[in-house]
């Protein structure tokens, strides 16, 4: 039975509200307000888990988002479990089951705690030293880092939990809710901008909301009364958003934020069922307060990572405000005043503290003086030199400083304790200041970094700022506040303030020890088991920068980033390489602060909104007729439409040859439209097509092809001349955005003298496209009054026409190579048009054919398709389509890279057809071409960009891309696989109908 | 007959924020430059288009938005009449396209209007819409061509708590599905 650490004055747990939870499958007690680390403390459970690397024991050692130790597996559900989760941050609730990560069988009894014995021979960089040899190996080596690699388990099924997003914008956005945070609220409302503040914890108030020390009052009262006054005063205005429970994950260039909200993490497992789990804030502030704090430092000494071993300040809100005792026999070892606090704290909540072991000669600052007051033992300029327990502290050594502090003297003594409290300084947090693009100032007189210059719109206050007194924090923060704000005056100008001042400081990086430094173990990094000596070792193995050193001993690499470990190491660093810190610099902090779950990061676009789709005004009626659908840019396009249990190929060889065979209706909506309309229209097509439009006769189609700059192949598509000064262009379907940008851009920046509008019509036509010999029959039918004949209605020309009374556009056009039409209606009537069609064409065996019947149609008929038989690199010449490109044009765009040495040579590749031997064989698109195999290396000549089986030609095609190709025509050439070599000629591009017999049949 | 189908067809009434489909409507688009241009189009529609960004002139019968320095979304109050939904893009087309003095192009189903009516509307757009609204909720009249859920959109502040949403129509559904899922938890 574990003991119950918990006293009854907390002010802030609701103790009548019993919680239970299971911590490694053994069920426990808490109450509501607490977290897991409060609740195992008052369970007095201080083993959690193992480290990384030796996988010694480890204990709770913070109450916050710096906690390296305390980190556990959240949950059993294989869709919900969450690993690296800081038992300081989980809030209790009913069902909630953590387990200890890093450890086999169990916690308490681990097999991987032999790495411990092996440690002299494991030190850092030992991975890169030791498995390099022999090099082959390494795959070998792989198998089993990576097996101990990695700390907890990931899920491994779909996330259930349900997460959002949402956006914010606000005058100012303070971060932090302590009694900085709190002043910047008020006075920011009070001025009537719109406020928002976030805090991470579950209300407001920071450290001082538990500050009852007679040492530390505002006009009269305790700091912690006088806040909450504040705080309560902050629910009268309206202009004032505040976010609880939310922590601010990344600060952006220009005010622009990220900030997670956690809703239902604390609640039951049945209350926060179908609600959002977290939600990700998406915030952009004109001004931004931080107010986030500062942590409190560790000590470096010899085995500083018992369990047991705690942040002072830790100690103090366990029992201040969570009414826990994380010990009964309490040492508190320091190098400031704020361990005294603690000291004061818990010695009016009744626990017995052994003594007080400072660094410094002496300090006369009234809260140590109220300590001594009260009989605590002072151990002044002593150091720990090592602790004993293995699961758990059990007690420590002393020894008392040299004068200068570099070494120990004396003889050393011993105290039984079963918890110390560590205090090393503070370290601003500066995390968010320099996401932002902020640069830091290092102040010598407490080895800190602070905020210095900034490009955004914003200020620190606080402890953040380097205010570590009462005093300074309110005054100063005021006085921020007021000139970041262009304000005059605010409530916070003539507070009477009493706190303590440090008077004495004293730091030392790496404590001295009685044993040589090879012989102990002063942890920095808890989490990756990185020591002091790590550190040297790696200075002395010729690392200079922090960058690299943190890297070769992974000195601030777990999931806490190094938040307690980043300020020793860097003070090591300086000491052995004697240079300042404030020359070596940081490492850089990059967002997030705290880990994001992938939830937060996705929030709702999962499932069905993981991509946002497009759909044609035909799109249900190719559901109920089975289609399978293929995404085409953003679009859902039918890819084809399988009958019965016909798969992909034998629904497109029955779709192929229908449509060569009767009539085939394709829904061509997605294609990209262009209104081009004004008195300039002509010459503006002039200059973006390689052809010639001016003599485009009114009523007539042609096709074109559009370059880049580059003189490369960008797009392609008919364009149809409505009227005089009225045109129509068409697009392929992935490239319409885009297309429509660079000519809008065109005319805005190269072009403003043409007179020409562009209007984006694409969703405001449906298309209908049908195909085939008895494509005219089943026009006729749909649209009687139209003349069809080809004397009236050529090849590549358009009819307006009232199908039922409704407008629509009739191009006759064709991508297959037969004779085709393409309706052109009001998109509310395309689905209405397409079953009249499809109505109409019945007696004809209409099928129809979806993307994959298309492009084999096309293929035959050797039709290009832009971004498939192109890439970025094909001229219109590589394509040999020569004769698309005007040579009496003064201009068009690309001209000029036509003919460039580069784009003229003969060598380049071309578009060719391919046929293989085997007529049953189908090349893969992809597959490289070579004309000898046997030759070291291997020369690819070109590859296969289109390739089908075609079941009106009865063999395989394809069109390929092959240096110098034009000239190799009749040439045999091969296609190596894994498992074969397959013979190839190389032809023509077009397979089927080189007269264009059919265009008019 | 031909059927009409608009995407939707659809009403929905959640907590503080109804959303519904309305069409059809007829819209076009206008583009042009010089001063005849406006001068035609204020005496052919009774509206002056409005040269001021993001702004928006009406009467009882239709709507001009600004979307860009030479272009303009026309969009009607009122249900046009299936039957004879071509005399204003003609008459139009007559007086602008045809004497070279700008565009005019029927865009009625290249939009869906969604109509967002209740005191949540903004809390709906939040979740998907990185725009400020903050300014834009209490302009009446006030134009935004914005993001909802990485789709493209035109917002047009129709009243307090009002708005006419336009979306191309092959974004329609989806959009519709997303504004759906985000209305269940406000």
């Amino acid at each position: 039975m574990n003991k119950n650490l918990r006293i009854t004055n907390s002010k802030f747990i609701d103790q009548t509200s019993r919680i239970s939870f299971k911590f490694d499958g053994k069920t426990l007690y808490g109450f509501k307000g607490d977290t897991l680390a409060s609740a195992l403390l008052a369970n007095n459970i201080h083993l959690v888990g193992r480290s990384f690397k030796y996988h010694r024991p480890r204990g709770i050692m913070t109450c916050g988002s710096e906690e390296p130790n305390g980190i556990v597996q959240v949950g059993k559900d294989p869709s919900m479990t969450e690993p690296n989760t800081r038992a300081t941050e989980i809030e209790l609730y009913e069902g909630l089951e953590a387990t200890s990560q890093n450890c086999w069988p169990s916690v308490n009894f681990d097999i991987g705690a032999i790495n411990n014995f092996f440690s002299p021979f494991i030190p850092a960089a030992f991975y890169y030293k030791t498995f390099m040899w022999p090099a082959s190996f390494w795959e070998k080596y792989e198998y089993f880092i990576r097996k101990s690699a990695g700390l907890g388990k990931s899920p491994t099924k779909p996330d259930k939990d349900i997460y959002d997003h949402k956006y914010l914008h606000c005058d100012v956005l303070i971060i932090g809710g302590g009694i900085s945070g709190i002043i910047a609220a008020k006075t920011a409302a009070q001025n009537n901008l719109n406020t928002v503040l976030l805090d991470d914890k579950n209300n407001l108030g920071g450290t001082t909301l538990f500050q009852n020390n007679e040492c530390f009052k505002i006009n009269n009262s305790y700091s912690s009364e006088w806040l909450k006054k504040e705080i309560e005063s902050l629910n009268s205005f309206n202009n004032l958003t505040i976010k609880t429970r939310t922590t601010l994950a990344a600060y952006h260039s220009y005010n622009y934020l990220l900030a997670r909200e956690n809703l239902t993490d604390h609640l039951s497992l049945i209350e926060k069922k179908d609600k959002i789990r977290q939600r990700l804030w998406k915030i952009r502030a004109k001004k931004v307060i931080i107010a986030a704090g500062a942590m409190e430092r560790p000590l470096i000494f010899n085995n500083n990572d018992r369990p047991g071993v705690i942040l002072s300040s830790s100690i103090k809100k366990y029992i201040d405000y969570y009414g826990v005792k994380c010990g009964q026999k309490i040492s508190l070892f320091t190098n400031n005043d704020a361990a005294y606090e603690t000291a004061i704290s818990l010695s009016k909540s009744g626990v017995t503290i052994n003594s007080v072991i400072d660094i410094r000669d002496k300090s006369n600052s009234s809260i140590v003086k109220e300590a001594e007051k009260l009989g605590i033992k002072i151990h002044w300029r002593h150091t720990v030199v090592n602790t004993n327990g293995y699961k758990r502290i059990s007690s420590i050594e002393l020894m008392k400083l040299s004068d200068d502090g570099t070494a120990v003297v004396g003889n050393k003594s011993k105290e039984e304790c079963d918890c110390l409290g560590i205090s090393g300084g503070w370290t601003p947090r500066v995390h968010l200041f320099t996401q932002s693009g902020g640069k830091l100032k290092f102040r010598d007189t407490d080895n800190t970094f602070l905020p210095d210059k900034s490009e955004s719109e914003q200020i620190s206050i606080g402890s953040c700022n380097g205010d570590f007194e009462l005093d300074d924090v309110v005054k100063n923060s005021n006085k921020s506040i007021k000139e970041f704000l262009n304000l005059n005056s605010s409530d916070y100008e003539n507070l009477k303030i009493n706190c303590s001042k440090e008077t004495d400081k004293k730091n030392i990086w790496l404590l001295p020890s009685n044993k040589p430094l090879g012989k102990t173990k002063p942890f920095l990094d808890f989490q990756n088991d990185s020591t002091a000596k790590d550190v040297k070792l790696a200075l002395r193995e010729g690392f200079k920068s922090i960058e690299h050193v943190k890297r070769y001993t992974t000195t601030g690499m777990g999931t806490d980033q190094g938040k307690l470990s980043n300020m020793h190491a860097l003070g090591i660093i300086a000491e052995t390489a004697g240079v300042k810190i404030g020359e070596l610099g940081t490492t850089t902090f990059r967002p997030p602060y705290t880990p994001l779950t992938f939830g937060a990061i996705v929030g709702r676009n999962v499932d069905e909104f993981f991509d946002i789709t497009r759909r044609t005004p035909m799109h249900d009626w190719h559901t109920k007729h089975n289609a399978e659908f293929e995404n085409v840019g953003q679009w859902k396009r039918a890819w084809y439409y399988p009958i019965e249990n016909e798969n992909m190929h034998e629904a497109v060889q029955r779709e192929s040859k229908a449509a060569r065979d009767s009539a085939g209706i394709l829904d061509a909506s997605t294609l990209g439209k262009i209104d081009i309309q004004g008195s300039d229209a002509s010459e503006f097509l002039n200059r973006v097509y390689t052809n010639a439009w001016s003599k485009l006769e009114i009523g007539k189609c042609r096709y074109g092809l559009m370059l880049n700059e580059d003189g490369m192949v960008y797009d392609d598509g008919v364009t149809t001349r409505l009227s005089e000064n009225h045109y129509i262009m068409t697009t392929t379907t992935g490239g319409a955005a885009n297309v429509l940008s660079k000519l809008e851009d065109y005319l805005q920046t190269e072009w403003p003298e043409l007179d020409v509008y562009l209007t984006s019509v694409t969703d405001h036509y449906a298309t209908v496209s049908i195909c085939g010999p008895n494509s005219k029959k089943i026009l006729s039918k749909v649209i009687p009054d139209l003349d069809l004949s080809d004397k009236e209605f050529p090849h590549m020309s358009f009819k307006n026409a009232l199908i039922d009374n409704v407008r629509c556009r009739v191009m006759r056009i064709s991508f297959t190579g037969e004779h085709s039409y393409e309706i052109n209606i009001q998109s509310s009537y395309g689905k209405s048009v397409w079953e009249k069609c499809f109505e109409a064409g019945k007696e004809f065996n209409i099928t129809p054919y979806g993307t994959e019947t298309m492009h084999l149609l096309r293929a035959e008929k050797g039709f290009i398709i832009a971004g498939q038989d192109t890439d970025g690199t094909m001229t219109p010449v590589d394509l040999q389509m020569d004769w698309i490109i005007s040579k009496k044009k003064y201009d068009f765009i690309g001209k000029r890279s036509l003919y460039r040495s580069d784009t003229i040579r003969e060598d380049r590749k071309q578009l060719v057809g391919l046929l293989t031997d085997d007529p049953n064989e189908v090349l893969e698109e992809g597959a490289q071409i070579v004309s000898e195999t046997n030759k070291q290396p291997i020369e690819m000549l070109g590859h296969v960009t289109s390739s089908y089986f075609s079941p009106n030609l009865n063999k395989s095609i394809a069109l390929a891309v092959l240096k110098n190709g034009k000239k190799l025509k009749g040439q045999k050439m091969f296609v190596p696989m894994k498992t074969k070599t397959i013979n190839v000629t190389i032809t023509d591009t077009v397979f089927l109908d080189k007269e264009n017999k059919r265009l008019n049949a | 007959m031909l059927n009409y189908n608009s995407p939707i067809m659809n009403a929905k009434d959640y907590s503080g924020i109804k959303i519904s489909e309305v069409e059809p409507i007829i819209k076009i688009n206008l583009r042009g430059k010089n001063r005849d241009f406006i001068t035609k189009i204020g005496k052919e529609l009774s509206i002056i288009p409005p040269t001021d960004s993001n702004t928006s002139s009406g009467n009882e019968k239709l709507n001009i938005l600004w979307l860009s320095p030479d272009e303009w979304l026309v969009y009607s109050n009122d249900k046009i009449d299936l039957k004879n939904n071509n005399s204003l893009e003609d008459r139009l087309f007559d007086q602008i396209s045809k004497v070279k003095l700008g565009s005019v192009a029927n865009v009625t189903d290249h939009w869906v209007m969604i109509n967002l009516k209740g005191d949540n509307v903004f809390e709906l757009l939040s979740s998907g819409c990185p725009f400020n609204f903050n300014d834009f909720k209490n302009s009446k009249g006030a134009v935004t061509q914005t993001l909802l859920n990485h789709v493209d959109v035109i917002i047009h502040n129709k009243n307090i708590n009002d708005l006419n949403l336009f979306v191309r129509r092959s974004f329609s559904n989806h959009l519709w599905s997303w504004m759906n899922d985000s209305a269940r938890f406000i």
